[in-house]
């Protein structure tokens, strides 16, 4: 019995420090504020004007999106220890890309088929340049990606001249507005491209070689890592994920807003990564946590819509969640509560005696 | 040593972690003005019973007497501050602050406007004063002094204090012999003053030098305490370790009387080979299935001369011949795609990676070497590991723990199935052996008699002089980054034969600092 | 085929990135000066939002076409970097070092002007506030504001509203940024006049920061919210009023009848939505006021006293048909 017992104990011990653990947590404890301000919020209905499942869930599904897209591209790059500021910046270029394209074509499946190459090929090649100017030249890679994150959004504002520049395609609005079986096909994407990446780490021996620069570079370049081609390859990758974050971003409304679009986002997929438990400090990473991360966020933003809570009192809200979010996190203060409870539990035990 | 009660006095330590029992009933006990050795292989508990006493590790049974009052320390700083200090085997300082400021780290002199920086030095300079050490430039940062020197700054940090117990660590693991003689006469002069002093080594030729007692550990259990004096080396190895001894020493003579005639090629020749600063241009000549030992005290070039051979850093001039064909090392992928593989002296920053598991720090070289795409499959990793854990015998053989979980024998067992694994005609060893057990010592040694009957040329590099001479088949010898002499091993080569080379050509010139 | 060199340029620039960005670390050559300007010419400084959306495009770009050399004038134009009020304060504060001859500020945050203006007023540099105010709104650091009026603008959206809907209904408010004037001044009109009407409930307020993406995701939830109860969207830009009216079809409900859209701007494609019935009313906030702040600019120069609050008159269009009439002239 107690073995048991215990071994249940440990497990839960095991489950509750893992940090993306509080990122659930928190996830619910969100949707069951929703759900007390509106008992209806978790239905999913059918609509049958458009043919889609709709509710706020399916909602927080769609704009998690972009953000799950940064957020792992982000995560690649933190387990090598390094950093990407330019995310936000390089979504808002693949987003001028694509309106500038569009607008100019007719709007068939074969020019958003086009389009969508040369939006992503421009954001790989946005991010291999991050990737060159910290693995070559060997910038830090705050610095090479904050200069990405600023000529960025100067490179988009020459694409579009400096307007918000507005298309019309609906192929190419589809992959963030469509529909397959009611569920929404940018959520599907997202999904598909994660588990792909999540894959493609974890199955290959990329993860591993990620976490081995991320914790000693000195190390694994005497165990003969390519330290250059990985970062090249996550950065890159980096790039092309935040591609397609800026097209379902822009695609949602086929606008691209040039100061808007992805602005600090990379504050998001930054936050999202460290939810999800992935240490800014590099090694050990987690592409699930990320997710969890990414789709707190969502819920967060959408929350404060929900509950209608001020515009001046939404950043104070954001960052009081984040905030106790990292609190609950940090092994210091669980350890704090661990022992005022063991505290209590003995005073208890001591009132009793006496 | 005379009437005087014990400093620390512990009686029945045990403490237990989850699946082992790291502590049994140890006792232990320190006088003031005597040096006390703690002895025993890796894993034996002497790291676990210092942690104890300065609370670093909260016991399960025992009591802990301080000058005859009982303690519980809540960890190093609680336990300084009762008079203990400790000088760990890794140096721990901050690698870009100056000597100085390493030194009186948290113990600046403060005046009116915050710290008095002057004071503060000549506070510092005192300290190493009395280590020995006034040549010391006080400003010089710490991360451009050898290890060797940075151990000392790590004991100077330890003496501010002025403690009544002094802990040492494995201080010894990195330091010349010039150094350690130096190291000895402040442990003297300290014993001298009253201050009792802990010492832990795995030199036995410094525990008879130094310490006045010994108390001997195996596998968490108390084996007894001793003066020094009453314990001859064969009966303290076998206190230790029993059975091992024996194959130690069977090694050494067959390896010895083994004289290796070089035929046809050279696997690998180089024609002034060197990098400006660092290494002068060296011509060296390495067949299959020779040992070819690199000899020289610390700073000598010897590591310097390896990392040039694996591309670890670039040479500047010269030229490497493989298999007989010119050949262009340039970095350490390429030197592991042409089968070379380099372990290097530094385990904690270039061997293990901490945070990784055992069976991926030991599949990671291979695994690079395959590029990540083409993943090992779990079976294959597998069968890698269950194989170099089972050959090398490392404890516990368990290839999902941490690495940084493992003593440091067994972490180099580990380093060495790294490379191994990645099956290379031609093996690097830089202080394979150092502040490892005698157990591990004599297996790493086994290991590297095994792979050059196997053919495998290896380059064994150890400031151990008595390890080099047991186990290579020539010796380079080397000073001032250059290669001194090359000597045909055999019997008539002793440590003794080394040292005279070195000291022959250097009369004229001052001690060897770096 | 209008926007393939731009995608050109796009290229070139990324590969000028990868040539050049290590070394010169990505310098921002937005700051246009008009080159050589002889000593005979006015040194205008013009601290400029940048871009924002359609509206601001217009009436910089305005400004630029209206203080030409020909005109004589060096106008030296500076815009905030993504909207930041520290890039504005900083590009004041060098056109005071420099000692321009007129400042025209388009402030993006009302507050925390104070010391800046000081600064100019001892240099003894005139200000010109051009369509965004200060707040406090004091009319000592400065010599006029140029706009049009917000709150007249926003209060003919809330005359159409309440005469829309006079039995009331439910309405919702897209917002700028949280603490702009602009936003502070569009709320009072329109609450001045909406709030004298009982029927007309307000179900609640969000910001969308200008965007058409975030005002279709906020709007989307707010119809999830009030279960699609809602009937009118007062959006504080043509841009969120688009995002809205996107979020509207979404949820399979048709804009212009289910939900009414008013927006104030008049941009080109706000009026071609109000022409397809997709926004239901627009109101002009005239962004070509350039003649009216030169002749403003010669008086002050020539020390002439000028009111310190110059309206620009601007024009509503409530109907599809007014819509179209407007748009073959509609410059931006």
């Amino acid at each position: 019995m107690t073995d048991v017992a215990s071994r249940l104990a440990a497990k839960r011990g095991a489950i509750v420090r893992n940090q993306a653990f509080w990122g659930v947590v928190a996830i619910v404890l969100l949707l069951a504020i929703n759900v007390i301000s509106d008992p209806g919020y978790l239905s999913i209905g059918y609509n049958s004007e458009t043919g889609h499942l709709s509710g706020n869930l399916i909602d927080i599904l769609r704009a998690s999106a972009p953000i799950l897209m940064i957020a792992v591209g982000m995560c690649l790059v933190v387990a090598t220890g390094g950093i990407d500021l330019s995310v936000g910046s390089i979504m808002v270029v693949a987003g001028a890309v694509s309106m500038e394209l569009l607008s100019s074509m007719d709007g068939t499946t074969g020019d958003a088929v086009l389009t969508l190459a040369v939006a992503l090929g421009i954001a790989t090649a946005l991010g291999a340049v991050n990737g060159v100017l910290v693995s070559v030249v060997g910038l830090q890679p705050f610095i090479s990606t904050l200069v990405m994150m600023l000529a960025g959004r100067g490179i988009a504002k020459v694409i579009t001249g400096g307007q918000n520049t507005t298309a019309d395609n609906d192929s190419f609005a589809w992959l963030a507005n469509g529909y397959i079986v009611g569920v929404p096909v940018v959520f599907l994407l997202a999904i598909v491209i994660v588990v792909l990446v999540a894959l493609l780490v974890r199955r290959s021996a990329l993860g591993l070689m990620l976490e081995a620069i991320g914790m000693d570079s000195r190390a694994s370049r005497l165990a003969g890592v390519k330290r250059r081609n990985l970062q090249l390859t996550v950065y890159s990758a980096s790039g092309l994920l935040a591609g397609i974050a800026g097209v379902f971003a822009t695609a949602s409304v086929m606008t691209v807003d040039v100061s808007r679009t992805g602005y600090q986002l990379e504050l998001d997929a930054i936050l999202a990564v460290v939810i999800g438990g992935t240490s800014l400090a590099g090694g050990k990473f987690s592409i699930g946590g990320a997710v969890i991360g990414g789709l707190l966020i969502a819920t967060l933003d959408k929350t404060v819509v929900f509950l209608g809570i001020p515009a001046s009192a939404t950043p104070a809200f954001k960052a009081i969640v984040i905030v106790v979010l990292c609190l609950l996190q940090s092994e210091r203060v669980r350890s704090l509560f661990r022992h005022r409870r063991a505290l209590r539990a003995q005073s208890q035990k001591e009132a009793v005696a006496a | 040593m005379t009437g005087a009660p014990p400093i620390v006095e512990m009686t029945g330590i045990s403490i237990s972690f989850p699946g082992v029992k790291a502590l049994d009933a140890v006792d232990f006990r320190l006088f003031p003005g005597e040096v006390h050795t703690l002895m025993g292989e890796n894993g034996a508990g002497k790291s676990t019973l210092i942690k104890a006493l300065t609370g670093v590790y909260k016991i399960d049974e025992g009591r802990i007497l301080v000058a005859g009052e009982e303690r519980h320390f809540g960890g190093t700083a609680d336990a300084q501050a009762a008079g203990i200090a400790t000088v760990y085997q890794e140096v721990n300082l901050c690698a870009n602050l100056s000597i100085g400021e390493n030194v009186m780290l948290g113990h600046e002199v403060r005046g009116p406007f915050g710290i008095n920086w002057k004071a503060t030095h000549r506070a510092a300079a005192e300290v190493l004063a009395t280590l020995g050490l006034e040549q010391l430039d006080l400003r010089r940062p710490l991360d451009t002094l050898s290890l060797a020197i940075q151990q000392l700054v790590a004991i100077s940090r330890a003496m501010v204090t002025r403690p009544k117990v002094l802990i040492l660590d494995e201080p010894t693991s990195s330091l010349d012999a010039n150094e350690v003689a130096n190291l000895f006469t402040v442990i003297r002069r300290l014993r001298d003053q009253g201050v009792a002093i802990l010492f832990v080594t795995h030199f036995l030729d410094q525990v008879y030098a130094i310490s006045d007692r010994i108390t001997v550990l195996r596998n968490g259990g108390f084996v007894g305490e001793y003066p020094t004096r009453e314990l001859d080396r064969t009966t303290l190895i076998s206190k230790m370790i029993g059975k091992d001894f024996a194959t130690l020493r069977s090694l050494g003579s067959e390896r010895q009387s083994h004289h290796y005639e070089p035929r046809g090629e050279p696997l690998l020749r180089t024609e002034d080979l060197g990098r400006k600063g660092s290494s002068e241009p060296t011509d060296l000549e390495l067949h299959k299935g020779e040992v070819l030992g690199l000899a020289g005290l610390l700073g000598s070039g010897r590591t310097e001369l390896a990392r040039l051979l694996y591309g670890a850093d670039k040479p500047d001039s010269g030229t490497v011949w493989l298999r007989g064909k010119k050949t262009d090392i340039h970095s350490p992928t390429a030197a592991l795609a042409h089968r070379i593989a380099f372990s290097s002296e530094n385990r904690r920053d270039e061997g293990v990676i901490r945070d990784l598991t055992v069976r991926e720090n030991l599949v990671l070289a291979v695994q690079a070497k395959r590029g990540w795409f083409r993943p090992l499959s779990r079976k294959e990793q597998d069968a890698l590991v269950r194989k170099y854990l089972t050959e090398l015998n490392v404890r516990p053989a368990d290839p999902e723990r941490p690495i940084k979980l493992l003593s440091g024998g067994n972490q180099q067992k580990v380093l060495l199935g790294r490379w191994l694994a990645t099956e290379p005609d031609l093996l690097i060893l830089d202080e394979p052996t150092r502040g490892i057990d005698v157990g591990a010592k004599a297996e790493i040694q086994a290991a590297v008699a095994a792979l050059a009957a196997k053919g495998v040329a290896v380059v064994f590099i150890s400031s151990e002089l008595e390890e080099v001479v047991r186990l290579s088949d020539r010796i380079i010898v080397m000073k001032d980054h250059r290669k001194l002499a090359e000597l045909e091993n055999g019997p008539h080569v002793t440590a003794e034969t080394i040292v005279a080379v070195i000291a022959d050509e250097g009369d004229d010139e001052e001690g060897d600092s770096e | 085929m209008r926007s393939i060199p731009r995608v050109a340029r796009a290229f070139a620039v990324t590969g000028a990135l990868a040539l050049g960005l290590a070394a010169c670390g990505g310098g921002d050559d937005d700051t246009s000066t008009s080159g050589d300007g002889g000593g005979d010419l006015v040194t205008v400084g013009f601290v400029a939002v940048g871009p924002e959306g359609g509206w601001r495009q217009a009436n910089e770009a305005n400004v630029q076409d209206t203080f030409t050399e020909e005109a004589g004038f060096e106008l030296k134009y500076a815009p905030a970097t993504n909207l930041d009020q520290r890039s504005q304060i900083d590009a004041f504060t060098s056109f005071v070092d420099e000692g321009v001859d007129v400042i025209l500020l388009s402030a993006t945050e009302g507050a925390g002007w104070e010391d800046s203006l000081r600064r100019a007023q001892e240099a003894e540099i005139p200000v010109i506030l051009v369509d965004r105010g200060i707040e406090p709104d004091d009319n000592s650091l400065y010599v006029t504001r140029i706009a049009p009026d917000n709150y007249e603008v926003s209060t003919s959206v809330a005359q159409w509203a309440v005469s829309q809907f006079p039995d009331g209904g439910n309405y919702f408010v897209l917002e700028g940024p949280a603490g702009v004037s602009v936003v502070n001044e569009r709320n009072k009109g329109w609450d001045d006049t909406v709030s004298s009407v009982p029927g007309l409930v307000k179900v609640g307020a969000q910001t969308a920061n200008w965007s058409t993406e975030e005002a279709k995701s906020v709007f989307e939830t707010v119809l999830r919210a009030n279960n699609n109860d809602i009937q009118l969207v007062f959006a504080q830009n043509d841009e969120m009023g688009l995002g809205a009216a996107i979020a509207v079809e979404e949820a399979g409900l048709t804009p212009g009848v289910d939900v009414k859209i008013a927006t104030i701007d008049g941009t080109r494609p706000a009026l071609e939505a109000l022409g397809e019935g997709r926004l239901s009313f627009v109101a002009e906030y005239n962004p070509l006021f350039g003649e009216t702040l030169l002749e403003v600019v010669n008086q002050v120069l020539d020390g002439e006293e000028v009111e310190p609050y110059i309206v620009v008159p601007s024009e509503t269009f409530d109907s599809p048909e007014a819509a179209t009439a407007a748009l073959p002239s509609r410059q931006y």
